[in-house]
């Protein structure tokens, strides 16, 4: 088994495990923890996908939520402070990366004449 | 401007008045820009020049004499109006498999090979028919045409699959089809070498390994890259084949 | 605001503004698909799989510069606000458009073979250890693997599921995404383009993004929300009186980071936290209509004495307690749950 198909088999097991974590978490999780989900039924495939990739966040959330240990004061504090250093270093790997990408480019070396460096007679087979 | 006279914009109302010209303005501005970056990034792709399956031409079927080293090629002994005899050129199977699989083309075979033409410029390759359509081989074995060997050059250029460069992709040349070119060197696809200026009319070479087998994977690396390489070079038939020197393969500054 | 989920909200905005986009879009593949291989007289014709996944490929970039290109502008010029309303929209169709064209790549240069054409993608070129040459799809795979991410948490349900700053925190891929979008243009096609036109229409994409960044990034360090100190009385200072205008807020930021907006209305004081129980918009940079503080995001509303929105909406903030020492408004850092009643505190006792 190459590393490209140990990649895609722990893809699909992540995948498969996410499956599982949608149909609970879809038909029990979301009315124990959402009253807004309650009754509510038309939304609920558009999750689906979600559950597939995140899923360890959302049985952590779903933990969190159900044993009330979520914390209301965080939920009005967004992630504000880091946004400065972010936007800036955002802003350099941009032209960082394309320069780099440029310093790589190569022109079609047209005017190089083919060299020959021995002769027909010097074959050494 | 006071707070209070700003214009404020709540999704699930109207749009304030103040804001609408403004917005009528940002739309059109994003519509016209969409628009032109459709024509601007459209036209200026690159010209993949002229190649191609010729399905024009039919199904071609002619005789030869297949050489199996470094991957196969057939010297036409008795051609038709579209591959003349006398001509050289490479055999692949369908997609990314070429035929070096098939232990029966072995060295002098003579076999009946029919299938679709891909073309660019001088250089002709045969995309057999599937099954046992594509290839028949006959009992009789034939000698090869002699080969002449040409000296050790130095070339830059760049090593393609030979496939794609014939036209089954189009563009099939570049870094940006450098991995679809390794995927079909994988599946035993003849690589091509376009050298910047030809070689005794050719700019076209196929491309071998040191011992004159196949191109060792060690120089995948640089596929699609602009290289330069040193390599014994030989006339078979009306072909060039070069045997290249992994060691003194490097990218072009 | 919902009250219920339902998989979209609509209202006649929304239909405008994605009718804007979409129609954008549309254009732009049309005439990239439809009408330019015409234009061009090439000796060879470029493979229509290929022609396409061009097409959306470059879309997907264009698509993906604008709306990184919302946020700044929205910051450094309120009017373009409304370009932030829908922006989930817009992010959702840019990662159909970015999966269409890792399609049209997958079926043409990575099919045909005798393996797995998703393995391929990964084994074919393996020359990681070099910069010339290197393996830029993953640098696709990995932007539009972000995009997803984006696009599926993109349901409010996931808002609130995750708490806004968890899911803001899984949005800042977003960056991520882009840079690994550069990366990928200029490993990739760039290297090979021969035309300049292209080259220059993305340097210019790439550095619009970067710089607007920079500029916002400047402009809310300069002008954002002042810091304040907590003094000996355990209060923290707010402003004069004098400084409010009835029906808007002044935005204060506390010692521990929290922000509050306190708000005048009708002759009375109240605070309220500055971070809206939505997607953390900032309520101080609202006003209030029909006696409602209204976020200038989404438009979502509460009562400025509560923190409560209106039934039947669930949707509360915490409230803080104000007072008034002479003309100086203070607040209490201390916040109090959520939906919690406060008195407001009237200026002209």
């Amino acid at each position: 088994m190459n590393i490209a198909e140990i990649i895609f088999l722990l893809i699909k097991s992540w995948t498969l495990i996410g499956a599982l974590v949608a149909l609970v978490f879809l038909t029990v999780g979301i009315d124990r923890i959402d009253e807004d989900a309650q009754g509510a039924y038309a939304f609920r495939p558009l999750l689906i996908p979600a559950c597939l990739l995140i899923w360890p966040l959302i049985i952590w959330r779903w933990f969190v939520l159900e044993t009330g240990r979520d914390q209301w004061p965080k939920r009005h504090k967004p992630p504000r402070e880091s946004h400065f250093w972010v936007a800036i270093a955002f802003a350099v790997a941009i032209p960082v990366i394309m320069l780099l990408g440029f310093s790589q480019k190569q022109e079609w070396p047209a005017d190089f004449k083919p060299q020959k460096i021995s002769s027909e007679q010097e074959q050494s087979q | 401007m006071t707070q209070k006279k700003k214009p404020f914009f709540v999704g699930y109302l109207g749009i304030p008045k103040a804001l609408k010209g403004f917005l009528l303005k940002a739309s059109l501005l994003i519509f016209a820009g969409f628009a032109t970056g459709g024509v601007l990034a459209g036209v200026s792709q690159d010209d993949p020049g002229e190649a191609g399956f010729r399905f024009d031409f039919g199904r071609q079927t002619v005789s030869g004499v297949i050489q199996a080293e470094p991957y196969p090629i057939l010297h036409v002994t008795k051609g038709n109006e579209r591959i003349k005899t006398g001509r050289t050129i490479m055999l692949t199977g369908q997609g990314k498999s070429g035929v070096s699989g098939n232990k029966a083309l072995s060295e002098e075979t003579v076999v009946d090979a029919t299938g679709i033409i891909l073309k660019r410029g001088d250089l002709d390759m045969l995309q057999l028919a599937g099954g046992k359509r594509g290839i028949k081989i006959t009992e009789a074995k034939d000698e090869l045409p002699e080969s002449q060997y040409l000296g050790k050059w130095r070339l830059q250029g760049e090593i393609c699959d030979g496939k794609c460069l014939v036209g089954a992709m189009q563009p099939g040349r570049g870094l940006a089809h450098k991995a679809c070119a390794i995927l079909c060197l994988f599946g035993d696809i003849p690589p091509v070498f376009v050298s910047t200026q030809p070689i005794e009319g050719s700019e076209f070479m196929l491309v071998g390994g040191p011992d004159g087998g196949p191109l060792p994977e060690s120089t995948y690396d640089y596929i699609g890259q602009f290289v330069e390489v040193e390599a014994e070079l030989e006339r078979r038939g009306d072909m060039l084949v070069m045997l290249v020197d992994p060691a003194t393969l490097k990218a072009v500054k | 605001m919902s009250v219920k989920y339902i998989p979209v909200q609509w209202n006649s905005n929304k239909w405008k503004y994605n009718a804007v986009m979409l129609s954008a879009v549309f254009a732009y593949l049309w005439i990239f698909i439809e009408l330019t291989p015409d234009i061009m007289q090439n000796e060879g014709r470029i493979n229509s799989q290929v022609h396409n996944a061009r097409a959306f490929g470059s879309c997907a970039f264009f698509m993906l510069t604008v709306i990184l290109c919302i946020g700044p502008l929205a910051r450094l010029d309120e009017r373009f606000l409304p370009l932030l309303y829908n922006r989930r929209h817009f992010g959702v169709i840019a990662a159909a458009i970015g999966v269409t064209h890792a399609f049209y790549i997958i079926n043409w240069y990575f099919a045909f073979s005798k393996s797995n054409k998703y393995e391929a993608l990964l084994f074919a070129n393996t020359s990681y250890g070099q910069l010339a040459g290197f393996p830029f799809e993953i640098f696709g795979v990995f932007s539009l693997t972000c995009m997803l991410l984006l696009a599926v948490t993109s349901h409010d349900f996931w808002l609130k599921f995750l708490t806004p700053r968890i899911w803001k925190n899984v949005h800042y891929l977003i960056y991520a995404a882009y840079i690994s979008v550069v990366a990928h243009v200029s490993f990739g096609i760039l290297q090979d383009q021969q035309d300049n036109r292209l080259t220059i229409a993305i340097i210019i994409s790439a550095l619009a993004v970067a710089v607007l960044h920079v500029l916002a990034a400047f402009k809310e360090r300069k002008t954002g929300d002042v810091a304040a100190k907590t003094l000996d009385n355990n209060l923290v200072r707010v402003c004069d009186v004098s400084e409010m205008i009835d029906g808007y807020a002044k935005v204060i930021k506390l010692e521990n980071g929290e922000r509050v907006a306190v708000y005048l209305q009708k002759d009375k004081l109240s605070a309220i936290s500055n971070a809206c129980a939505h997607q953390n918009g900032p309520l101080g940079e609202g006003k209030i209509i029909d006696c409602l503080v209204t976020c200038p995001w989404h438009g979502f509303q509460y009562n400025v004495k509560d923190g409560s929105s209106p039934a039947p909406f669930t949707e509360k903030v915490p409230t803080y307690n104000l007072h008034l020492d002479g003309d100086t408004v203070f607040v209490d850092p201390k916040a109090n749950p959520p939906g919690t009643y406060v008195e407001p505190v009237a200026i002209n006792p």
